[in-house]
């Protein structure tokens, strides 16, 4: 058997047929046009200010996983992405061609997770996910997307969740999951549109899609610390967001007001979200912005910190902790998104015989690649995610070598990008969400 | 797009190692996934789940919910991550020849 590897050099070169069909239906006009009247819109000031107060100082090089795990290869530098990208578009005057157009759409969806570590090394602190982000918008707005994350946009716009769930579908599985977690529970309820709940419970697509068992997980930990939740019937109950990563605000905006509206409606005191980062980044940051609203009009609590309130309140308790070591993994979206890191640590230290640090730790953790969209942008760009984060394969092996059988990544795409880093470089680790351990150590 | 040679054939493979296109599946590509996924032994059980995708998928160009799955071959959800570890998203789709889901996966 001989597998054929693509070749091993790292000149860009646009793979994604969706690109290359969307950019070939247009003028340089088109582009122009586009990319001036954003630049006028909704860059303004703050987009005039990043662009002209860059030093290139290289603070953020250092900072960026892509750079630092491809040999230091400049042009992955996060001011340089820039300087391709916008840099372009301003310099050009909007009149930028085609080709800049599509290797623009791939650095801005491909070769940045919109992690924010630079902005936080930046001695400006100039955020590079929001110019990266505004390189999306150009692209979305221009129909250049590559093809997996535009199709799950469009699951988003069709069904108001990710992963092409039917109305029925949703309630069906609920209910079926009920009814698995009652062999182990008898009384166990996964309550629908309870009015005037204290937890209105929302998750991501893929969990009633094909990780169900995380909503029967869910559903044991609520019984356990006897917590009165509800959930929704209707569109609303998926709080993930892709539309967020192409640049396409508007269905943004839809996505978090059907969630927001669906709690609202219920009465509910507050939402608690599952395991996700990048859904707490639309909810808790990004999609109210887009609402109007500074802060969210309901309170919204992570699973990280709403875990930490159960054991620190003595509602939820552990039975035997989990006994094999452990290390954690900070999703950027939760950490340097809300500060989460010491919240998650006390959980894992309440739950876990041993807790091995990987270092770098807490925001300072870089992120699993995968994230910003990067790993929705799906099968064409894999091994370039891998090969772009070995400073994690790096970290993880060196936890592993002080001990740490499992990895805890309390985000689903986290999930995904650690998984594809582990079997890439061989690194003999488990991978678990946090309600995994939780599960198996708490009083039921 | 990679190739891989097995058992005499030559199968286009994506980077996540999905099959190019569903016409291109056969049932040497069950055995060459089978190796990849390490699942030691197939089952009639695995089969099952393989026809019950490709069916679903003919008929609705996208992968099933788990749960349509467990209720079209009557295996509990734990029992579906027994047959394909990696989960039925990633394993299972791959073995019946389906491209991988777009989404969080």
């Amino acid at each position: 058997m001989a597998t054929t590897e693509p070749k091993a050099n790292d000149e860009p070169i646009v793979l994604d047929d969706a690109i290359i069909e969307g950019a070939e239906k247009l003028s340089e006009e088109d582009i122009a046009q586009v990319i001036n009247d954003m630049i006028r819109t909704e860059g303004g000031a703050r987009f005039k200010a990043y662009l002209n107060t860059c030093m290139s100082c290289g603070y953020c090089s250092g900072a960026c996983h892509y750079y630092l795990s491809r040999d230091k290869e400049p042009r992955l530098a996060p001011a340089a992405k820039v300087k391709q990208t916008l840099g372009e578009f301003v310099r050009k005057k909007g009149r930028v061609s085609r080709e800049t157009l599509m290797r623009s759409c791939e650095i801005a969806f491909t070769d940045c997770n919109l992690c924010r570590r630079c902005m936080m090394y930046c001695p400006f602190g100039i955020d590079v996910a929001f110019l990266m982000l505004f390189v999306r918008r150009v692209c979305h707005k221009l129909g250049v997307v590559p093809r997996y994350i535009q199709d799950t946009a469009h699951s988003h716009s069709a069904t108001m969740n990710q992963m092409w769930v039917q109305e029925d579908e949703w309630i069906d599985t609920l209910q079926w999951q009920e009814d698995e977690a009652r062999d182990e529970i008898p009384d166990l309820r996964i309550p629908l549109e309870k009015e005037g709940a204290d937890v209105y419970y929302s998750v991501i697509g893929p969990e009633p899609k094909f990780r169900a068992q995380l909503i029967y997980q869910a559903a044991v930990l609520m019984h356990a610390a006897g917590i009165d939740w509800t959930m929704t019937e209707f569109p609303g109950w998926d709080n993930s967001d892709m539309c967020m990563y192409t640049g396409d605000i508007e269905m943004t905006a839809r996505l978090k007001k059907v969630h927001f509206e669906s709690a609202l409606r219920l009465r509910s005191k507050r939402i608690v979200m599952g395991e996700c980062g990048h859904a707490f980044r639309s909810v808790y940051d990004v999609g109210n912005r887009f609402l109007g609203w500074k802060m969210p009009p309901i309170e919204v609590v992570h699973a990280v910190a709403f875990y930490d309130e159960l054991l620190a309140e003595g509602r939820l308790k552990i039975a035997r902790k989990f006994e094999r070591p452990v290390t954690f993994h900070d999703p950027c979206n939760i950490v340097r998104g809300q500060g989460l890191h010491e919240k998650a640590r006390s959980v894992v230290r309440q739950s876990c015989e041993t807790f091995i640090e990987m270092e770098p730790n807490r925001e300072h953790n870089f992120c699993c690649c995968a994230g910003g969209g990067v790993i929705n942008c799906g099968p064409p760009y894999k091994n370039k995610r891998v090969k772009s984060n070995r400073v994690k394969a790096e970290q993880l092996m060196a936890a592993r070598e002080k001990g740490a059988e499992v990895v805890i990544a309390p985000c689903h795409n986290c999930h995904g990008g650690l998984e594809d880093i582990i079997h890439h470089y061989k690194i003999d680790i488990e991978i678990k969400f946090l309600i995994d351990i939780l599960f198996e150590c708490m009083e039921k | 797009m990679p190739t891989v040679e097995f058992e005499g054939n030559t199968f286009a493979i994506d980077e996540d190692g999905f099959i190019d296109s569903f016409e291109n599946w056969n049932k040497d590509w069950v055995q060459y996934v089978k190796q990849q996924e390490g699942i030691d032994e197939l089952s009639e059980e695995h089969w099952q789940v393989i026809d019950v995708l490709q069916d679903y998928y003919k008929k609705n160009g996208i992968a099933p919910m788990v749960r349509v799955l467990s209720k079209l071959t009557g295996y509990k959800l734990k029992h579906i991550y027994e047959l394909f570890p990696s989960g039925p998203g990633k394993g299972a789709c791959k073995m019946a020849g389906l491209p991988k889901p777009t989404g969080c996966v």
